[in-house]
Formats: C-alpha cells, structure tokens, sequence
C-alpha cells in the first residue's frame, strides 16, 4: 500500500515534471545553501584553528603598550627591551622558550632578484618559541647571536624568489645594504587565515638587526612558549609579575606592555567562525522555510485540480487517511527529491568553495543527515494542511467539481 | 427474492438549508428495493432523485428517517464506516465516467481493490478478468483519452463489478452517448443483472433506457410519483 502510494506519487511529480522543478526549486536552494554554509563554515574553523596554532602552540606574545589603543594619549608607551627578556629568562619557571624579537619589511636582494620581506632580528630561542624547524642548515649559535653577525636563516619563499629548488645554504644575500650569509632554511609553514604569506621571512641575530638594519635598540615582541605542564593562563600572569617588576610599573599603575595568549586567540576565533557559520546556517534556513511554503502553495494547487481525483477515490471507497497519506507522501516526495538535489548541490558548492579558498573541505553527515530529515519533515509539515483539506472533502461535492 | 429487501427507505426526509431557505429534497419517502432488482429512476430535475441516489450509494445521509442497506442503518454510520460499506459492497457508475485521467483502464479497474489492500498480482489479475467481462481485453493498458466514450464507460464499468459488490449505483449512464453506444451499455447492464444478479438503481432521464429495468420509479417534489413494474410503465 504505501509502495503503492509513493509510485503514484512519483508519477505524479512526473506529470506536471517542470510544475515539480519550480517547486523543489525553493527546497533545493535552501538545502544547498544550509549545507554549503554549514561545510565551508566548519572548514574555515579548521582552517583558523590549523593558522594560529602554526603561530606556536601554548605561545605568549608580549608587545610594548604602544599596540594597545587609544589610551596612549598620555604618556608614549615605553618600548620593549632585551633586558625585559632577559628579566623574564632568569625569573620565569615554567617557560619552555623565551625570546625576544623585532621585525622590519626590508628589500632582500640577490644577484639580479629582490624581493620585500619581513626581516627578524632574534636570537635561536626564537624557533623553539614559535616551533620552527630548520629544513636544512642550523639555527644561529650562541656566539653568533651575541655579536650579532651577518648570517641569517630564510623562509621557503624567499628561497623560492632566490634559489628556485636549489640549496641556499652558504650564499649571501643582501638584506638592506648589509651582506649576511644564509645558513639555513626555513620549514614552511603557508599563509596564515588573514592571507599573510608566513614564508616570506628572514631571521639574523637581533644585534645585527638593531646595528644594521633598525638602527635603535628596540625589539617588538617577546615570545613566551610555555613547557608541557605549564598552561598559557597560568603562566600569563607570572610573565605580567615578572615584567611589571622589570620595568618598574607602580602597583596601581596600568600595565606598559600587551600579553597575548596565542591559544586563548585560537579559540576565540574558532568560535567567533562558528558563530558566524551557525547564522549564516540560520539565514539559510530561512529559505527552506520559503520553500515549504512553495510546497504548501503548490499542493494546495494540485488539490484543487485533481478535486475530482479525490471525489472518485472517497466514492469508490477511499477512507480519508487514504487520501492524505496520498498527498502527504507526495508534498515529501517533493520536498525529499528537493533535499537530495539540494544536498549534493551544496556540497559541490563547498567543494568549490574549498578549492579556491583554500580550506579543508569537511562535510559532516551529521549535517547531510539532518537536510534530509529536516527536507522531508517540511514536505510533510507544509503538506499536512493541503493533504487535510483534500481529505475532507465532500464526495458529493468533489465528484460536481469540474 | 428473499427476506428483507437490500435498500430500504423508512420515511427518508433529506433537507437543505435554513429557514425561509429550507428545501425539502426528500419529504418522508417509502421504498423497497429487494436484492437483484434492476431499477430506473426518473423525475425532472430537482425533483429529489439525485439525493435518494446519492443516499442510495452511502455518499450521503438522510437528515431524518431511516435508511437501511443489507439491513444495516447506513444514515448512521460515520464517514469512515461508510466508506468501507461503498468499498465493499457498492459499484458506481457516472455520466462523465469519472476515469482518472492518464491511468491506463486496467490501473483504474484496479483502484477499489488498492483501498480493499488486495495485493498486487491478484489486483491485476481480478482487473484483467473484469475488462474481459465488458469486453475490453486487449485495450487493458489503454489510457482514458486513447478510448471511446462507449470503451471508457465499459472501464468504468469494470471498475464498478472488478469488487463483486451487491449494488450497482448508475447515474444516466448513457448520457454522453450516442444511441447506438447507449444500447451496448445497457445491454451490459442487463446482463451483468441476470448473470450476476447485480442489483441495479439507474436515474436516467430517457424511457428508452429506463425501458431496460424491470421496474421504474418517477420522483416529483420530494416525493415518490409513481413506482411500477416496466412492462406496465411501457404501456
């Protein structure tokens, strides 16, 4: 019997074949969208999360208070100083890496190639800190690091710009006039969430930086990773005592410096992305309630045509839960087809979408399931009432329609 | 003949409307019709026959008096129980035949068995064996608008008898036919009533078709005229 009824009802979809389309139109849509924001929004998430985490896990990151908005109206934030993280070195437990750091965009020339780049000056604690590799060569040695000389490390872009496939180790290149020699390469590490390419660095030792390159004795950052037992929220406010110690800050006095939890910041824009992913879901959600209505338009319509249908039916002995399942089973028919069309145009949506953005292209079939289930629960919600009125009919009356 | 007739009206008033509006359709109608029996129902338009047909095949109820089918109290059954009664025991026949259009004939012959749950094979095979009864094998999968008037009237028909029910409910069932077709449609009837002993109530405005039941009942204002064997009503 209910074999019997989704045949009829299949062919019914069939006879008014574009009348169908038009309907499942608005299902489709809205399916397609739901899944397409849903997918892509999950695999931005990932995508943010993968980012920040390249950043260094369990990173802190001070910078000088300068950074830090509109209240520096006042007084000129003092800028960081290497002996803020040498304080921090001595008097910080549970620290796994701490350096200091202080970048410039630079024109790097070699041979007839240039290209701008983000030149930092660091010590070799720097890597540890932000969880680097060398893919070839060696981090600067400790002596190198103090005196500040001219060697440097370089990212995989800049070794592409320079050195094609080949090994740059050993060459010398010319960062700002100043000759330092490359002595090792970079692991890349791609672009970052906001499009900035993180392989277009160089790393020298932070004195040679400050002489050459900057001409002051500032550094930027401090860079703070934390040891294995040690989480970032903890460690956060010892690196706050530490340096208010350091640079003196009088104990009513606001802080002169700015700590990011690189992990805290991960979370927080995964789940600033999933907010965005669930209402942009929700708006697409609203046009599958538009579609429902379709559907709901659309069989009040074939109910009226076919009163006559309904009139020989109930008079040839059509109980009334015969008629509606009849047209139940057809508004979900309709409404399922529109699902599974919807489903596999949304995720070839987010499968394009995933391309050309670059993220991870994660379909939930949690989700998938869902559209399903939500696409024929609307065919049957909004053809509940259609199907309730053609059931009800007068046999007399429908059998004098014309 | 036997014991209590199949249709039986006892004092039948059907009534429509309020007030100064109030119509009488029915007022208090009398009438037997026992098992086997082929009758003709005639009246001019308006004058109740259409009600007492429609009351007749359970599709409707009367608002007073009593209305029994196989000695049951049909006028108070509900809508569902209704239902199950035309299911099982009463074949219609319409003027417009009323096929469903783009179903071929045997997939109409076979609707009153799909809400009877008959499964599928047997379904066919009772439809098929009902088309030949009328005389339509080979356009079994036919649709409506590939047949004549005559053949469609002969699916509908089929469609009536493919349950084996008691009663035959023709409403003018040559009225879109031509003269010739007309004859072929009642000399179907006629036989289906002696082989089968399908009892057969048809409203038919022309006396050559009411000619061919053996008793004719005239209705005026609500009331039954005249109720009579054939052969007299002829002369």
């Amino acid at each position: 019997m209910i074999w019997e009824t989704i045949r009829l009802a299949l062919r019914s979809v069939r006879r008014n074949a574009l009348r169908s389309f038009l309907t499942l139109l608005g299902i489709v849509i809205g399916v397609a969208a739901v899944i397409a924001m849903l997918t892509i929004g999950s695999g931005t998430t990932q995508k943010v999360k993968a980012d920040i985490s390249k950043l260094g896990s369990n990173l802190l990151v001070v910078r000088s208070g300068r950074f830090n908005g509109p209240r520096s109206s006042d007084s000129v934030a003092r800028p960081l100083e290497e002996k803020d993280a040498e304080a921090l070195s001595r008097q910080l437990s549970g620290a796994r890496a701490i350096s200091p750091a202080a970048q410039k965009q630079v024109r790097a020339v070699f041979g007839t190639e240039s290209l701008v780049t983000s030149v930092t000056g660091t010590d070799s604690a720097f890597l540890d800190a932000r969880d680097w590799k060398i893919l070839s060569g060696r981090p600067f040695s400790e002596s190198e690091t103090r005196s500040g000389t001219g060697v440097c490390l370089i990212g995989e872009t800049v070794r592409q710009q320079f050195f094609g496939a080949g090994d740059p180790v050993g060459e010398a290149i010319r960062v700002n006039r100043m000759s330092c020699q490359v002595i090792g390469l970079l692991e890349a590490k791609g672009y970052t969430g906001f499009g900035q390419d993180q392989d277009n660095v160089v790393l020298m030792p932070l004195h040679a930086f400050q002489r050459r390159i900057a001409g002051n004795r500032n550094i930027d950052n401090i860079y703070v990773s934390a040891d294995e037992t040690t989480p970032t929220s903890v460690l956060l406010p010892r690196v706050e005592g530490v340096l208010r110690d350091a640079r003196r800050v009088p104990p009513d006095g606001e802080n002169d410096f700015d700590i990011r939890d690189m992990t805290q910041i991960a979370d927080t824009m995964a789940s600033a992305t999933a907010t965005m992913t669930g209402m942009l879901g929700a708006v697409a959600g609203v046009s599958l309630l538009v579609g429902g209505i379709g559907i709901m338009n659309i069989m009040l319509v074939s109910v009226t045509e076919r009163t006559r249908e309904i009139g020989i039916r109930l008079a040839i002995g059509a109980h009334e839960r015969h008629i509606l399942i009849q047209f139940l089973v057809e508004a979900t028919v309709l409404s399922l087809l529109g699902g599974i069309i919807g489903i596999l145009l949304g995720l070839s949506l987010a499968g394009l979408a995933a391309v050309t953005m670059s993220i991870p292209f994660s379909p939930s079939p949690a989700v998938i399931l869902l559209a399903v289930g939500f696409s024929a629960l609307i065919g049957m919600v909004f053809g509940f009432f259609p199907a309730l009125r053609g059931a009800r009919l007068d046999p007399i009356e429908a059998l004098r329609h014309e | 003949m036997r014991g209590a007739p199949l249709i039986n009206f006892d004092k039948v008033w059907k009534t429509y409307g309020v007030g100064e509006a109030r119509v009488n359709a029915l007022a208090g109608i009398d009438l037997a019709i026992p098992r086997g029996e082929f009758v003709a129902i005639m009246g001019p338009s308006g004058s109740g026959k259409s009600t007492a047909m429609n009351i007749v095949g359970c599709l409707d109820t009367p608002t007073a008096g009593t209305y029994s089918f196989m000695g049951v109290d049909a006028g108070r059954l509900d809508r569902s129980r209704r239902a199950t009664l035309r299911n099982l025991h009463i074949g219609f026949v319409f003027q417009g035949y009323n096929l469903l259009p783009r179903t071929t004939a045997v997939e109409n012959v076979e609707l009153p068995l799909i809400y009877r749950g008959v499964a599928h094979s047997e379904r066919r095979q009772l439809a098929m064996q009902a088309l030949a009864e009328v005389g339509l094998t080979g356009r079994e999968h036919h649709t409506p608008a590939e047949l004549s008037g005559g053949q469609q009237q002969r699916v509908a028909i089929a469609r009536a008898i493919v349950s084996r029910p008691t009663l035959l409910v023709a409403d003018e069932p040559t009225g879109n036919l031509d003269t010739a077709r007309s004859h072929e449609i009642m000399d179907l009837l006629t036989r289906l009533n002696q082989e089968l002993g399908l009892t057969i109530v048809m409203v038919t405005h022309e006396p050559d078709i009411a000619a061919y039941a053996s008793r004719t009942i005239r209705f005026l204002d609500g009331h039954v005229a005249s109720d009579a064997k054939t052969a007299e009503a002829a002369l």
